[in-house]
């Protein structure tokens, strides 16, 4: 294969974008994704007050403050050396559960479902919340804006501020939760429960039911298989606020499992020169090119990541739903990248129960919520974001101001990954130069399955999913450009 | 008297991207009418839409990116102006599609007008909470702006 360098005036700024080359006979020989990543996180958080680092880093993204807030939190109570209450972690945890409920149901109705729900290749004015209406009615919608509203309420309820939560301390919460709260919070969990089922089904019916999406999901052009990440409780199963990361191979066999604190003896990051892009990979494994399969140290992290690195749900409905997918698309691991969207609705549902369990947990009310802090060290913190496994790493000096900071957020651990799976489906998808939009949206769902977040950026006019597609010929001229929307 | 919300839109922390913010601090030393409502929002989309219920004028400050532009032009839009105003990151509908979704649902409380005053940026990419200096030599152009359109009001 030829070599393919793309020159860096073209790197970009403001956009997402695929470069797609074609050979001479019009197939695809690459394609390669940039994302802009944002840059000197480490420079401007240094000399901060260690105790504003929640609030500051859930500045950094509009869509999930609680991710970073809670990221933060955990490594603020590991660098002043202090272990939360009981109570005090319950609440974080439920707090977290809200946000899980929100972002995946966002997800799934308006970014990731119309592609299957309005069609891959329908025009891209119907792919979109509206398309997903004019077929599954207007109830559906209501019920839609009414549970992420909900996943909302609760964050704002626990976090004492909607959007940007403000009630992680190192050591605990800053606020506990009142008879009444815990009325309303029951109230909302139990009916987003009953829509998370319904969403499933509603999946099983518009996905699962249709030979054609089947076929796609477990097409070639969809499959990669790298190894898996993602954190799990004592017992190997999914959990979002704590427990270990756990790697898991190609054959679904444990690779290592660590504690964050040593997360970089496992995870090494490569800097590729023609991208702003860093690609963090297994230690263990190595950096073997963006590539799949055993030898190389590329993992995914997300919803899929997870179901894969886990041995399953810890709780019961979601369980049951978790060996349903295992069991339909061949067993563990799933290597189809669209099973994501699965992959994510069964979250959702385990997000619901599991939320049910803290509510109706004795210790939710308890007013012992923080622990006095010890002196200021080093700290690192991990979560499950939405969209997989985000670690803040801080040295804090003797005054509590922040010497030394580092992130790795969700959408780089999955930087290889994405990378990938675009590239090959632009492979399965594009043949003898023949480009339509209705073609690229298959190559970007592969993108798209990923939630990936680009952080948080300016609106661009015109607006749309900030990406363009260049296509260039064998002669690497440009063939095509798209821009959407 | 029309019941309105000024809200300054944009991300504190990543320079030019939270120039509405600065726009906005900018206005409440000069506004006086305590029937305007200025907020902030550092997110987009469905939860901008949130905000924006209940009002029926809205006037949105915010940073954008437009070909053909320089950093440091002030502008103003009308929402139904443009295809899409994305809001902060793919991860979330634009406030638009928000909108129309919202209209389907036949929803009660929604705004008849919708400004948008756009202020074009540069540095978005690399984390800081001051304004390049051209972008902030915008700022006092886009006070005045949104006062002008506070008077039809």
């Amino acid at each position: 294969m030829k070599t393919i360098t793309i020159d860096p005036i073209t790197r970009l700024e403001g956009h997402g974008k695929i470069n797609i080359f074609l050979n001479d006979h019009g197939d695809v020989e690459n394609a390669y994704l940039q994302i802009p990543e944002l840059r000197g996180f480490e420079k401007f958080a240094e000399g901060r007050r260690a105790e504003d680092m929640p609030q500051i880093t859930s500045r950094i993204c509009g869509v999930c403050p609680v991710a970073h807030h809670f990221a933060a939190t955990k490594a603020l109570d590991a660098a002043f050396h202090v272990d939360p209450p009981a109570a005090a972690k319950k609440l974080r945890e439920l707090l977290y559960t809200g946000y899980i409920i929100y972002d995946h149901i966002l997800h799934f109705y308006f970014l990731g479902g119309p592609d299957f729900v309005v069609g891959p290749e329908a025009p891209a004015a119907k792919r979109n919340i509206l398309g997903v209406i004019e077929k599954a009615g207007l109830d559906v919608a209501k019920d839609v804006i009414k549970h992420r509203a909900y996943g909302q309420k609760i964050t704002a309820i626990l976090g004492g501020k909607a959007t940007h939560p403000v009630c992680g301390l190192p050591g605990g919460v800053s606020k506990g939760l009142s008879k009444e709260e815990v009325v309303e919070i029951k109230n909302m969990v139990a009916s987003c429960h009953t829509f998370a089922k319904f969403t499933l089904n509603l999946f099983e019916d518009i996905v699962l039911k249709n030979k054609t999406y089947v076929d796609l999901i477990q097409s070639d052009a969809y499959t990669l298989k790298t190894y898996n990440m993602g954190l799990v409780d004592k017992y190997n199963k999914v959990n979002f606020y704590d427990g270990l990361i756990r790697v898991t191979d190609q054959e679904a066999q444990e690779l290592e499992k660590f504690d964050v604190k040593d997360y970089t003896k496992h995870i090494a990051e490569l800097v590729e020169e023609w991208s702003y892009m860093k690609y963090p990979y297994l230690k263990s494994v190595g950096w073997n090119g963006l590539t799949d399969g055993k030898t190389s140290g590329i993992y995914r992290v997300g919803p899929l990541g997870r179901l894969n690195a886990a041995d399953g749900m810890a709780t019961p409905q979601a369980e049951k739903e978790y060996k349903r997918m295992m069991d339909t698309l061949g067993g563990k691991p799933v290597n189809s990248t669209l099973a994501f969207h699965w992959a994510r609705l069964i979250e959702l549902l385990y997000a619901t129960e599991r939320a049910k369990e803290l509510i109706d947990d004795a210790d939710i009310t308890s007013t012992h919520i923080r622990n006095p802090v010890g002196t200021p060290g080093e700290g690192i913190g991990v979560v499950e974001a939405a969209r997989g496994t985000l670690i803040h790493h801080y040295h804090v000096d003797k005054k509590g101001l922040i010497e030394k900071a580092n992130m790795i957020v969700a959408t780089t651990n999955n930087a290889g990954a994405i990378t990938m799976s675009v590239r090959d489906a632009a492979k399965g998808v594009i043949h003898k130069g023949h480009v339509t939009e209705g073609l690229l949206n298959k190559v970007e769902m592969a993108f798209r399955a990923y939630d990936p977040c680009f952080g948080c950026a300016t609106h661009t006019l015109p607006g749309g999913l900030p990406m363009t597609v260049n296509i260039y010929d064998h002669r690497r001229k440009l063939y095509k450009t798209f821009s959407q929307p | 008297m029309t019941k309105t919300i000024v809200l300054g839109v944009g991300n504190p922390i990543l320079q030019d991207d939270g120039v509405g913010l600065h726009v906005l601090e900018a206005l409440r030393e000069r506004l006086t009418n305590p029937k305007v409502t200025l907020e902030t929002a550092m997110t987009g989309g469905m939860n901008l839409l949130d905000l924006i219920r209940g009002y029926e004028k809205v006037i949105l400050i915010d940073a954008v990116k437009q070909m053909g532009s320089h950093p440091g032009e002030v502008k103003r839009f009308m929402l139904t102006d443009l295809p899409t105003v994305h809001s902060c990151n793919p991860h979330d509908v634009s406030l638009s599609e928000a909108l129309q979704l919202a209209e389907q649902l036949k929803e009660p409380q929604l705004p008849s007008s919708i400004i948008l005053i756009g202020i074009t940026v540069d540095n978005t990419y690399e984390f800081g909470e001051h304004l390049s200096s051209t972008v902030a030599s915008a700022v006092p152009k886009a006070v005045n702006l949104v006062l002008e359109e506070l008077k039809n009001t």
